[in-house]
């Protein structure tokens, strides 16, 4: 088991030495972490009051003070009796350790001397390895306990000098070591920074962050100007983000030669109120191998809470596409419509769907047709996709030397109010989300739209016409462009259903709307989030759709439940960000924390944590095999993910504002951006897969090795005049549409 | 004798606020927004804490007072997202559930008609004193309009008087309408229908009958003229129209 938990794994290895010699341990005040069974402990306690005394005694105390906390009274008094100590040799050691019982490592640490220290630290490390590991600050609900984690660790004022030291010795390290002990900074600064603040050292906080705050790396500016305006215990308060930062352990993955260097270290020292830091708040996962460079953590680093832990990248994802469905083309006495539209005579021969019976076996990567409920195909979505085959039949094969033409729609007299914008699938119809509440729908296509006529209008028409259903509809009131009003926010994420009957917006109210595209009315508010709600998709298949906001979980809902069927909640911040997999299992969310989640729709557990963007993330896409994932942040990266390994195989270098847009071609080919540099870039999405070699090493040991070809990589950049472009869409024949506000 | 156009000293302390927090691009009015929002601000803070001191019978407002005062309103109005660990379990229990079923062939799928924005939220005004011929029909309202939710319902039509009944629908969806039926008894027929605007000179007896609520759309129009689409019970009907229409 590589991953390591403080001296947890020093103590399993010495469980299972036959003969735990538990005098011999106990004499051993080097600094060797040694950390005895808490049984062994006390009565090694107990037998050593034949050797020497001075040590005897502090071994007393201490397992006295073990002892106390664990409220084993009797014990106690037994002790005391038998080893005739004094009642009140406790108190200055029990002064040291507050946030009493709830697994604080570091309780009971002072300094004085080194025996004292070293043996308590022992104990009481041991004593939370053994019980209190479950019962962890961030188990517990009440705020203030959480935020008691922050024991008093020693003497503000030498905070500074512990870190000052920590970082002389990294930089006497070795060069291979150095990158990855570097790591260390960011989160010991930050949580012995707000240690300080949280025990009310005001002024030795300001100190500590403005003599350290500018060696930390350049990505962490922006968290670091949040931290600059903490100072005092209050403003910790009501920020939520801060404090699940604070009860989730920060994730380091350092190679096993550079963690020795780095325990022996600072086990070595007098104080090692930085181990103790380390040992709370900071979860190393160790790995055998070579160290990595500067270059490679630098890619994986930025997000709030570290990287990813292996095992969080570690389970099956079925990442291939659901087979399609066998649809047969109606014989012409059941359906003229589809028949003359296809003008040929097949009208005695039934024509099968040739999408998916090519392979009749069932993919292994792709999950099975009935793993999650999926709405059946009516005759509307066959004949929907007997329109998407015809269409595909003419669609344009894109390569490098075949770049798409780009039509971009510009939303004129926007105010800087567009806020969010879809296109259907068959690119008829456009939605704008605006920030004044309102939703815009305008048809792109010469057909207008037109909303079902009126209750008694209906009546009126002759119901066994053929042409029923146009009849229903009302002329009278057709238009270019209809408005819908309902929301009581600006609108930021909107979506249509794949079936164009429907459509999606989502807003600061905290409310998401489910609107008629017959009728033009709102149908639905689904009330969940309390807080704004960022983003929002409906499920390529229909029916589900899921949405994501301020409260930082993301939830999956059914269009005729008005709870959502799923939540998926372990982002430390905002969803910003929230997309289906082709197959509609999965579910991908990019937050504010710089981290992207793919959550299983089954279960609700996420079963990938990718990170490595230094920014909030704004745009996701996925590749139409559904093997890989682009991912598009406020730093002006496109990073490519490959899903089922769970790592970064490419970054695309170039925009230099937030990418607020991703797509890929119909057949993946290439990939295009749009981002607030007013910039479309395109890229060329096969290249970089095929440049994606994974073997198992690398997918073991999680090393990454990025090639700078993103100039290679880059087909084309095209400039607007002054429009940055929020969305992108390829139309089934391959032709790109973006769509942006003028903003002058 | 000062310059012309000199930034008041509040409105210079808002600006280096946002560049403190590293904010360089903002529009002019935003400063006029933290101004304004911060003298409201303040100003409650320091009425409310005056309001504990001198429930406290302390003569002057001191830290205590303000900080009680600060707590106070950050629970009321800048409440925070729950918790991680709450959301955690919340939505394992959540998540727990098995996905439900799909029937096929059930139309629009929406949620039960409670949930949805689909009814109508105003009713009529009764004029005239004629009774219904369907006397069967006839009950207590047993609604009001709007009554429901704290944020105000689209204005109603002619409710002169909103009779203040047990809601039967409890859940807090704003805006939403209750469901019902309006019996309108033209001279010729006697159907149950609609409600239809109120435009209509027809209106006789408006009856409402909450025993048609939660039906699946039972109804029949009936030959009123002047209808425009302003009731917006009419759509559920349309709803029903797309089940068959493959559009």
């Amino acid at each position: 088991m590589a991953a390591v938990q403080g001296s947890l794994v020093e103590e399993k290895d010495i469980k299972t030495e036959p003969s735990n010699d538990g005098g011999g341990n106990n004499n051993a005040n080097d600094g060797r972490v040694l950390s005895t069974s808490p049984g062994s402990s006390a009565s090694s306690g107990s037998n050593k009051s034949t050797t020497g005394a001075p040590e005897d005694q502090q071994t007393l105390l201490a397992v006295l003070q073990f002892l106390r906390k664990n409220n084993l009274t009797e014990s106690v008094e037994i002790l005391r009796r038998e080893a005739g100590l004094p009642e009140d040799s406790l108190d200055p050691k029990g002064g040291d350790s507050s946030g009493a019982g709830s697994g604080s490592a570091a309780g009971g640490v002072d300094l004085e001397g080194v025996d004292a220290s070293s043996l308590l630290s022992r104990v009481t490390v041991s004593s939370s390895a053994a019980a209190q590991a479950p019962n962890k600050a961030e188990d517990q609900p009440d705020v203030n306990v959480v935020l008691s984690a922050y024991s008093q660790q020693g003497d503000p004022a030498l905070y500074e000098v512990y870190y000052s030291g920590l970082k002389k010795f990294i930089e006497s390290v070795l060069d291979c070591h150095r990158a990855e002990l570097s790591q260390v900074f960011y989160p010991l600064f930050v949580h012995m920074y707000l240690e300080l603040v949280y025990n009310n050292h005001e002024n030795e906080a300001k100190a500590f962050f403005e003599k350290f705050s500018g060696d930390q790396e350049c990505y962490y500016e922006d968290d670091l100007r949040v931290l600059s305006s903490l100072t005092k215990k209050e403003h910790m308060r009501g920020n939520e983000t801060l404090l699940d930062f604070r009860t989730s352990k920060f994730v380091l993955r350092i190679s096993r030669d550079s963690y020795q260097l780095l325990k022996r270290h600072l086990q070595e020292r007098q104080n090692n109120q930085i181990w103790n830091i380390i040992q709370e708040h900071l979860y190393i996962d160790i790995f055998d191998g070579m160290p990595r460079s500067k270059s490679q953590i630098d890619a994986m680093s930025g997000s709030l809470a570290g990287e990813a832990k292996r095992e969080a990248n570690k389970a099956k994802v079925y990442y291939g596409l659901l087979k399609e469905p066998e649809i047969e083309l109606p014989l012409d006495d059941e359906d003229e419509e589809a028949e003359n539209e296809e003008g040929k005579p097949k009208k005695k021969k039934p024509k099968k769907d040739s999408m998916g019976s090519k392979s009749k076996k069932q993919d292994p990567n792709a999950p099975s047709q009935t793993r999650i409920p999926l709405p059946e195909l009516k005759d509307s979505d066959k004949l929907d996709k007997i329109m998407y085959m015809k269409e595909a039949t003419k669609r344009i094969r894109l390569g490098p030397d075949n770049l798409p033409s780009i039509c971009f729609y510009t939303f004129l007299n926007a105010y800087q109010g567009l806020t969010a914008v879809d296109f259907t699938d068959d690119s008829s119809l456009i939605a704008g989300g605006f920030a004044d509440s309102t939703v815009r729908v305008w048809s792109v296509t010469p057909k207008k739209l037109r909303r079902v006529k009126s209750a008694a209008d209906l009546n009126l028409i002759d119901k066994e016409s053929d042409d029923v259903l146009e009849r229903i509809m009302d002329e009278k009131t057709a238009s270019e462009s209809k408005i819908l009003y309902g929301h009581s926010g600006p609108v930021y994420g909107i979506s249509f259903s794949p079936d164009r009957n429907y459509l999606l917006s989502s807003s600061e109210d905290g409310t998401i709307r489910l609107w008629s595209l017959q009728t033009f009315t709102c149908l639905v508010g689904y009330k969940g989030h309390n807080y704004p709600v960022w983003d929002t998709q409906f499920s390529p298949h229909g029916y589900y759709f899921i949405s994501g906001g301020h409260d930082r979980v993301a939830r999956l809902w059914a269009t005729d439940h008005y709870q959502p069927l799923r939540m998926f909640s372990g982002h430390l911040a905002d969803v910003t960000c929230t997309r289906f997999h082709p197959n509609s299992n999965y579910v991908v969310t990019g937050s504010s924390d710089r981290t992207i989640r793919l959550w299983d729709v089954l279960s609700g557990n996420c079963v990938r944590i990718f990170t490595g963007h230094k920014g909030p993330i704004h745009a996701l896409a996925f590749s139409p095999n559904g093997k890989f994932l682009a991912s598009g942040a406020t730093d002006g990266r496109v990073l490519l993910w490959d899903i089922g390994h769970g790592l970064m195989f490419g970054e695309l270098k170039g925009h230099t504002d937030t990418i607020y847009s991703l797509r890929f071609s119909r057949d993946g080919e290439i990939l295009a951006s749009g981002s607030m540099d007013n910039t479309v870039r395109l890229w060329d999405a096969t290249k970089a897969f095929d440049d994606l070699e994974t073997d198992d090493f690398t997918a073991a040991t999680g090393h990454i090795h990025l090639q700078d070809n993103s100039q290679e990589l880059l087909l084309g950049t095209y400039m607007s005049k002054s429009t940055p472009v929020i969305h992108l869409h390829f139309t089934r024949r391959n032709l790109l549409l973006a769509a942006g506000a003028y903003n002058p | 004798m000062s310059a012309p156009k000199t930034i008041p000293k509040d409105a210079q302390v808002m600006i280096q606020i946002l560049k403190d927090m590293g904010i360089t691009e903002y529009e002019p009015r935003v400063i006029n927004q933290m101004l304004e929002f911060t003298y409201r601000y303040v100003t409650t803070i320091i009425e409310d804490a005056k309001i504990y001191a001198t429930h406290a019978k302390k003569s002057n407002v001191d830290a205590d007072d303000i900080k009680l005062a600060i707590q106070c309103r950050m629970d009321q109005s800048f409440t925070s997202p729950p918790p991680r660990d709450f959301l955690l379990e919340v939505a394992r229990q959540k998540n727990q559930t098995p996905l439900p079923l799909i029937k096929p062939y059930t139309g629009p799928r929406l949620p039960p008609d409670r949930y949805c924005l689909t009814a109508p939220n105003y009713r009529l005004k009764s004029v005239q004193k004629k009774v219904s011929s369907s006397a069967g029909r006839i009950s207590v309202p047993r609604l009001s309009v709007g009554a429901v939710s704290s944020r105000p319902s689209t204005p109603t039509l002619g409710t002169p008087s909103v009779q203040s009944v047990t809601t039967k629908v409890g859940t807090p969806v704003s805006l939403t309408g209750q469901r019902f039926t309006v019996q309108i008894p033209p001279p010729s027929q006697t159907v149950t229908t609609k409600t239809t605007t109120p435009s209509t000179p027809a209106v006789s007896n408006v009856l409402i009958n909450p025993s048609l609520i939660g039906s699946k759309n039972i109804l029949i129009t009936t030959n009123m003229v002047s209808q425009n689409s302003g009731g917006e019970s009419l759509k559920r009907k349309h709803e029903d129209d797309d089940d068959y229409d493959a559009l």
